[in-house]
């Protein structure tokens, strides 16, 4: 039991302190920051960025060496994404975490050696290819078909709910390539290259501002070797996968950044109001928010000294994500409440507090509440998984 | 980083576990929350034969000089087994203030007869004004040339029908922390007791102190400075009855999952219903942040780190937390555990008597309040970041 840091994960965490200060000046944020994209940057930044973490090393650091990774702990892991978390900074996303770590586990050596240096220098931006129309939190309805044609499969139909296919340069994407066998069978796993002809993507505009998108497949081909695990076993590729997922969903560092800006906030006299914090209500909220912040916090280590123990936590990691995501959902409410009349003011109006930031993320993490296995789903699954429950 | 056990600590939780899920039955158990002393004293001389009393004891005092840490996870073993027994009396409160603040020959004296199971010991802090401030102590502690005189009602003193000394907290000044701690043999005369009668059956007495007088060798700690070691044995308290309460809600939520799984109603288990299933999650969500709170808070008061935080934190989740689940395991069992023969009952009950002592969770959050309003760099704790420039 050790619940600090040593002098080495220390020194890390400050050199990453140090490069996000550095790279995300209040500058840079003016001229970068863009509501209308899903992370909130631009797409030209947030992939530059991701080129920038790519050349710090700071992509697969917790990967083999054999592949270019940096062979460390998995805590250090959680100190970068917790600091990427608090900086809000662009391209922590499926493009260096899920995908990759996918890729690694259950991807052949050829696909390895051909994409992972991409990866590792942030080269790469990718899609995940689950969700369809009919297909959402029963995900194995999917209905997307792959017909084999030689040593090429041809690829028809829809995907939905895509984020960031619009700056992809590869799919990961599950279909059916045999619709006679049982739902969880008859599905396999592709890497689509997204300039393949026949590849066609639709704009939503969502209730957050930005832009979501769909992914249309017209007789798409795509080579043998880019299929990831075995014919028909595509539902093992996508449960397997699913775990990188929400280990690196599970990171608190939102959390701690959402507190200390409403402690910012409360804590400062504004035109003649008194300073929030000198309220006493205020206050037991705000401690409240910190308590379920500092458990949110604890869970994050936890796992990560989990997986650096090579106890390769489960369900742990559902339940991780679980406390994060309400946590942070219970921030963006309490945030809103905390600024009263002034809360709904979005940004770009006069008099909008912290430039609208806190309505616009009360809007925009909503999909906290459904996307990636959403709470309800994930209650069953820990039930489930976790606690042993029958289905 | 490793917020995990260690391999000695994982053995010392399976060891206390496997003692108190099978020391007492469940009949005992219930006969005991009615007894007058409240626990059973050949439990006890086990527990001192495998050397808890006095795990926490420097070994020059005949301990084991285990943390805090170490002791939290016994206290929680013991929780979920319902094993009721004066470690916190004798152990968290008396032995470890004596360690803190007792003389040389007062340590050397009393420790190991706790270490060895001789002496059973508690202290006397809340008075029916309050106590975990400074300013609601009101018992007079009056030095009258080579005695002091204590005059006082004290309340919540724990297993005072058979401790053999009673030291006790009293105002010797008129400033608010101008306080003194007495070690008051429990048979001086003037010294009155009446068992008071709480939920889950911790014996919990009133003791009057009517013009006792003792001996200036009696005092603890120099006199009108005690209550920065008060304050640190109510740390501990919190500390372990927040290890208590994860032990507590670890019982209840076992009992739970058991029970929907075997539980047949409509033709399937009860578990297999995603309404009785969010339910279960919610209890273990809350069970997990639980009991990494109180590790936490256990931890650095071990190390002997500043843990003000960390403890009103563990304390005010474990204790709104914990008594909550219960609530939740007995609407998932239904009319079966209203029963006293079903087990939950005793845990639905403890679970408020943990979270009553030393501060309720208003208490601690009450704490973070003011530390908030004095010092926020302190309230964000160790691990804070610093918040982006152009924030600030």
């Amino acid at each position: 039991m050790n619940l600090d840091l040593t002098p080495e994960e220390a020194a890390f965490r400050a050199e990453v302190r140090a490069f996000l200060e550095r790279e995300l000046t209040p500058d840079v944020w003016r001229a970068h920051r863009d509501l209308s994209e899903q992370g909130m940057w631009t797409a030209d930044f947030t992939k530059a960025f991701r080129r920038k973490l790519g050349a710090a090393g700071y992509i697969g650091m917790g990967w083999p060496r054999e592949y270019g990774g940096g062979g460390r702990s998995r805590v250090y892991q959680a100190i970068f994404w917790d600091e990427m978390e608090y900086h809000r900074a662009p391209g922590l996303d499926r493009s260096i975490t899920y995908v990759p770590s996918a890729l690694l586990a259950l991807g052949s050596e050829e696909q390895k050696k051909r994409l992972l240096p991409g990866v590792m220098r942030g080269e790469l931006s990718w899609f995940v290819g689950y969700s369809e129309p009919e297909a959402g939190s029963d995900l194995a309805n999917l209905k997307t078909r792959a017909v084999e044609d030689g040593d090429d499969f041809i690829i028809t139909g829809q995907k939905s709910f895509s984020s960031e296919a619009h700056m992809a340069d590869y799919g990961w994407v599950a279909v059916r390539t045999d619709p006679a066998m049982s739902k969880h069978r008859g599905l396999s796993l592709f890497i689509v290259d997204m300039k393949s002809p026949g590849v066609v993507i639709t704009k939503h505009p969502t209730l957050a501002g930005w832009t979501h998108h769909a992914v249309y497949f017209d007789q798409v081909r795509v080579p043998r070797s880019m299929m990831v695990g075995e014919l028909h076993e595509g539902w093992k590729v996508v449960m397997g996968a699913i775990d990188f997922e929400r280990a690196a969903l599970a990171s608190h560092g939102l959390i701690g950044f959402q507190l200390d800006r409403l402690l910012a906030w409360c804590g400062k006299e504004r035109d003649g109001a008194p300073r929030r914090l000198d309220d006493p209500l205020v206050r037991d909220e705000l401690v409240r928010l910190a308590i379920e912040g500092e458990g949110a916090r604890l869970m994050t280590y936890w796992l990560a000294s989990l997986h650096a123990r090579g106890l390769m936590p489960q369900h742990e990691t559902s339940l991780a994500v679980l406390v994060k995501r309400e946590t942070a959902r219970r921030f963006d409410v309490a945030g809103l409440d905390l600024l009263g009349a002034f809360g709904p003011l979005r940004a770009g109006s006069p008099w909008a507090p912290l430039d609208g930031e806190v309505e616009v993320e009360y809007r925009d993490r909503l999909y906290f509440q459904f996307a990636a296995g959403g709470f309800d789903i994930t209650r069953n699954v820990v039930a489930q998984r976790g606690l042993g429950l029958p289905r | 980083m490793d917020i995990t056990l260690s391999e000695d600590q994982t053995l010392i939780a399976r060891t206390a576990l496997s003692f108190a899920k099978s020391a007492l039955k469940a009949e005992r158990i219930r006969e005991l929350e009615t007894s007058e002393n409240g626990f059973d004293a050949a439990v006890w001389r086990q527990m001192v034969e495998m050397g808890w009393a006095g795990a926490v004891f420097p070994a020059e005092y005949g301990g084991s000089d285990f943390s805090l840490f170490e002791l939290a996870l016994i206290v929680a073993a013991l929780g979920q087994g319902a094993v009721p027994s004066p470690v916190f009396s004798t152990v968290v409160e008396a032995g470890l203030l004596l360690l803190d603040a007792g003389s040389p020959a007062q340590r050397s004296h009393w420790l190991p007869r706790i270490a060895d199971g001789r002496s059973i010991m508690t202290t006397a802090i809340v008075e029916p004004g309050g106590g975990l401030l400074p300013e609601e102590i009101r018992t007079r502690v009056a030095q009258t040339g080579s005695s002091f005189r204590v005059s006082g009602t004290k309340l919540f003193v724990r297993d005072a029908g058979v401790a053999e000394v009673i030291v006790c907290l009293g105002r010797s000044g008129e400033n608010p922390a101008d306080l003194t701690l007495v070690l008051i043999p429990a048979d001086t005369v003037g010294v009155r007791r009446r068992r008071l009668w709480a939920a889950g059956g911790e014996a919990l007495w009133e003791v009057i102190f009517d013009e006792v007088t003792v001996a200036t060798e009696a005092v603890v700690g120099r006199p009108g400075q005690a209550w920065p070691h008060v304050e640190r044995l109510l740390l501990r308290g919190a500390a372990l009855k927040s290890a208590e309460l994860v032990g507590i809600g670890q019982a209840a939520l076992d009992l739970t999952v058991e029970y929907a799984k075997t539980r047949v109603q409509f033709g399937r288990p009860i578990g297999s219903f995603q309404g009785v299933q969010h339910h279960c999650t919610e209890m273990y969500r809350d069970l997990t942040v639980s009991r990494l709170l109180a590790w936490q808070a256990a931890a650095r008061l071990g190390a002997g780190r500043p843990a003000d935080r960390e403890v009103a934190m563990a304390k005010a989740k474990t204790g709104e937390a914990i008594p909550a689940l219960t609530r939740t395991a007995h609407q998932i069992h239904g009319a079966i555990a209203y029963y006293r023969d079903y087990p939950l009952e005793i845990y639905y009950h403890r679970a408020i008597a943990a979270a009553a002592a030393y501060g309720d969770a208003g208490h601690h959050r009450r704490g973070l309040a003011r530390l908030l309003h004095e010092d926020i760099a302190r309230f964000q704790g160790d691990h804070r970041h610093e918040l982006p420039v152009h924030y600030v």
